[in-house]
């Protein structure tokens, strides 16, 4: 199955640089979109085929967590699949420019595959630095100086911290000479046996690179640039799952302190940066002029409440999963979204686009319950996700944390909230704007991430919810 | 025998601190991938063809062959000659790549005290040399300088790797390299495209994103 998902979109990909054909680029996209889709409810249903004994299949494993994560993954990318096609064709791309395009997405999301599923560290590694390597090209697709600027900044930025978190890989390898081996399942085993002092070393080293790509505070410098000048559904799928695939490396690697019984000192560095994140992403959010960049910290935001999250105990990492599936979500529809209204104005830039509501009202819509869904607002599931997140921080007494984060939140969704109602509403006054209705395409995706999140918010299912709580389990 | 390798490897930071010619780090590069070489070789304790093919693809053709001449001729090809008013005046940055140097050996000699069956010189010798590059690339202000900070970085991770006995499954080796040689390739293609777009090669020309 592993071997399936990761090499029919490589195999894609390949096709689909060597043969450009307008109906096999986006036959390939939405193929591979079904087939992840079709792969996570085939896991769902229990359905597991069995795997046959190639050697490659060790280093492969999935686990409730992996699970989870594929599952979020799998949406957002058909989401931005489809979003894509429309992207193209509103864009009048050529055929040379959908191929590439079409292929470094595949490539893309076939190494974020990969970095779930990796049952090895240093596999985990390479799979997270492809992550790095694919969609670079992605962010480059407008061939803009100013993409060309964060295109550069993302790879080096990331290349480097990557680079970092490698070395604590070998620290690590250091300190578990006694285990000789990086396989996730002898690390957990037998954590006890690890030099604590260069596992910590090792998990400081970790947290910098896998930070870097997570993009929390202080190592989030690429993050507004790529995120502002990616193709939009390019921005979804990096904020959406990229993120979510580098925090889920950091999990893993906490998960090895929690074993080793050195939790506090992880707890304490996951602590710091979220707070950080937090206070970063507030300083910028009351300021802000183009809404892209808007979203990215936000994304900023998000993570930083992951990073705290797992660093509260079993209550917390509950409310971490449960944050991410509501922050991938409206996260994603807030970008595909920012697609739609940069088409229809033009700019980036929060003053020049006013009267949103009058000029395309479903947009409009989406964008402003987007915003709420993001912020938390009842019945969406961030809601929830804070509210157990604030009992988690009392749970664990530290409860005097609460206020800050409370404080962060606030003033994030104030800057947030203004800005975006400034957009929605007002007079339209046409300019040299582009006219004309938008195609279903250009809605389908988010009205469907809006609807699940509602459902999830207002009654999570019965085995959702248990999954969630066996996904939380891993930790603790 | 290593231990000479590993002072020479250790000087060459002190001459990439020295130089301000590009060419003159380029060809550094090129003999830090050969030293690296001939350390792997000296330290040849099994008979796993197959591992010993790999390391000499690694470090033999791609680290001391492949990358230096490809750089080479990118600088060639841009006519770029030295490093433009670093940050840092050429006297402070030589003593600081001193104290670097020495800094490596105080670890070294740290760990040499620990029972971690962990090669100190090895593991001095290589935090130096990331140290350096990590350095390098806040005080250096050309882009190409910062693919070539990058690409030290990864033989100092590299050194990193051979003072820890424990070895690397074969498919992560793989995944490895391919991503260093894909990540020096695609950053020199974005280097091209900022030569051509941009009139300088100045970091200092990147910066038309902020908030």
């Amino acid at each position: 199955m592993f071997i399936l998902i990761l090499f029919i979109p490589l195999f894609l990909s390949l096709l689909v640089l060597l043969w450009n054909n307008r109906l096999v680029i986006r036959l390939s996209l939405t193929g591979s979109a079904v087939l992840y889709l079709a792969a996570a409810l085939c896991w769902w249903s229990g359905l597991t085929p069995s795997v046959p004994p190639v050697w490659l299949a060790r280093y492969f494993q999935l686990d409730p967590i992996g699970l989870f994560f594929f599952t979020i993954m799998a949406l957002v990318f058909s989401g931005s699949a489809i979003y894509s096609i429309y992207y193209f064709r509103e864009h009048k791309t050529t055929t040379r420019q959908e191929a590439l395009y079409t292929t470094a997405l595949l490539l893309f999301v076939v190494a974020m595959a990969g970095v779930i599923f990796s049952s090895h560290l240093a596999l985990l590694w390479v799979f997270v630095e492809a992550t790095t390597l694919s969609s670079a090209l992605l962010i480059y697709f407008e061939q803009k100086k100013s993409s060309l600027e964060a295109a550069w900044k993302y790879v080096y930025i990331c290349s480097v911290g990557i680079a970092l978190a490698f070395v604590g890989i070998i620290i690590l390898s250091m300190g578990s000479k006694s285990i000789g081996s990086l396989f996730f399942a002898d690390l957990y085993q037998r954590a006890g046996e690890i030099n604590p002092f260069w596992l910590k070393m090792a998990f400081a080293f970790i947290l910098v690179g896998f930070g870097t790509k997570t993009g929390v505070a202080p190592f989030h410098a690429w993050l507004p640039d790529a995120h502002s000048e990616a193709p939009s559904p390019v921005s979804a799928l990096l904020s959406g799952t990229l993120l979510n695939t580098a925090f889920l490396g950091l999990v893993r690697v906490h998960e090895i302190m929690i074993r080793a019984d050195l939790a506090a000192f992880s707890n304490t560095l996951l602590l710091v940066t979220g707070f950080l994140s937090l206070f970063v992403s507030a300083v910028f959010m009351l300021n802000i002029a183009n809404y892209k960049r808007m979203l990215a910290y936000s994304s900023i935001e998000n993570m930083g409440i992951l990073l705290i999250g797992i660093a509260l105990g079993k209550t917390g990492v509950y409310a971490a999963l449960l944050h991410s599936v509501a922050h991938s979500l409206s996260k994603a529809s807030l970008f595909l979204t920012s697609g739609n209204i940069l088409h229809i104005y033009g700019s980036k830039e929060i003053n020049r686009v006013q009267g949103l509501l009058r000029r395309e009202p479903l947009t409009g819509w989406v964008w402003i319950i987007s915003m709420l869904a993001i912020a938390g607002l009842p019945p969406f599931p961030a809601f929830i996700s804070k509210f157990i997140l604030i009992t988690a921080f009392f749970e664990i007494g530290k409860g005097w944390l609460a206020a800050p984060f409370f404080l962060f939140i606030v003033v994030i969704i104030f800057g947030m909230g203004g800005a975006v109602f400034r957009m929605s509403f007002g007079d339209y006054q046409p300019g040299d704007h582009q006219t004309g209705k938008l195609n279903l395409a250009a809605y389908l995706p988010q009205l469907v991430f809006l609807l699940l999140l509602a459902a999830i918010g207002l009654s999570i299912p019965q085995p959702v919810l248990s999954f969630i709580q066996s996904a939380a389990a891993f930790l603790y | 025998m290593s231990d000479v390798l590993l002072i020479l490897l250790g000087t060459s930071i002190l001459y990439v601190f020295a130089a301000s010619r590009i060419e003159a780090f380029i060809k550094t590069l090129a003999l830090q991938g050969l030293l690296l070489f001939l350390l792997v070789v000296i330290d040849i304790h099994e008979i796993n063809l197959l591992n010993i093919a790999f390391l000499i693809l690694e470090t033999l053709i791609i680290k001391t062959i492949v990358i230096p001449y490809f750089l080479l001729q990118v600088i060639r090809r841009n006519e770029i000659g030295r490093e433009i008013e670093p940050n840092i005046s050429q006297l402070y940055s030589l003593l600081l790549a001193s104290m670097i140097f020495i800094f490596g050996f105080v670890i070294a000699y740290w760990t040499a005290h620990t029972e971690q069956g962990i090669k100190p010189l090895y593991f001095g010798v290589s935090i130096a040399i990331i140290i350096a590059s990590l350095f390098l690339i806040v005080t250096r202000k050309r882009i190409i300088t910062h693919i070539l900070c990058y690409m030290m970085l990864e033989n100092g991770i590299f050194l990193l790797s051979l003072s820890v006995a424990n070895e690397m499954p074969m498919l992560v080796n793989l995944g490895v390299l391919l991503d260093l040689f894909v990540g020096i390739f695609l950053l020199v293609i974005f280097f091209n495209k900022i030569q051509s777009m941009y009139d300088g090669n100045h970091i200092d020309v990147l910066t038309q994103l902020k908030d």
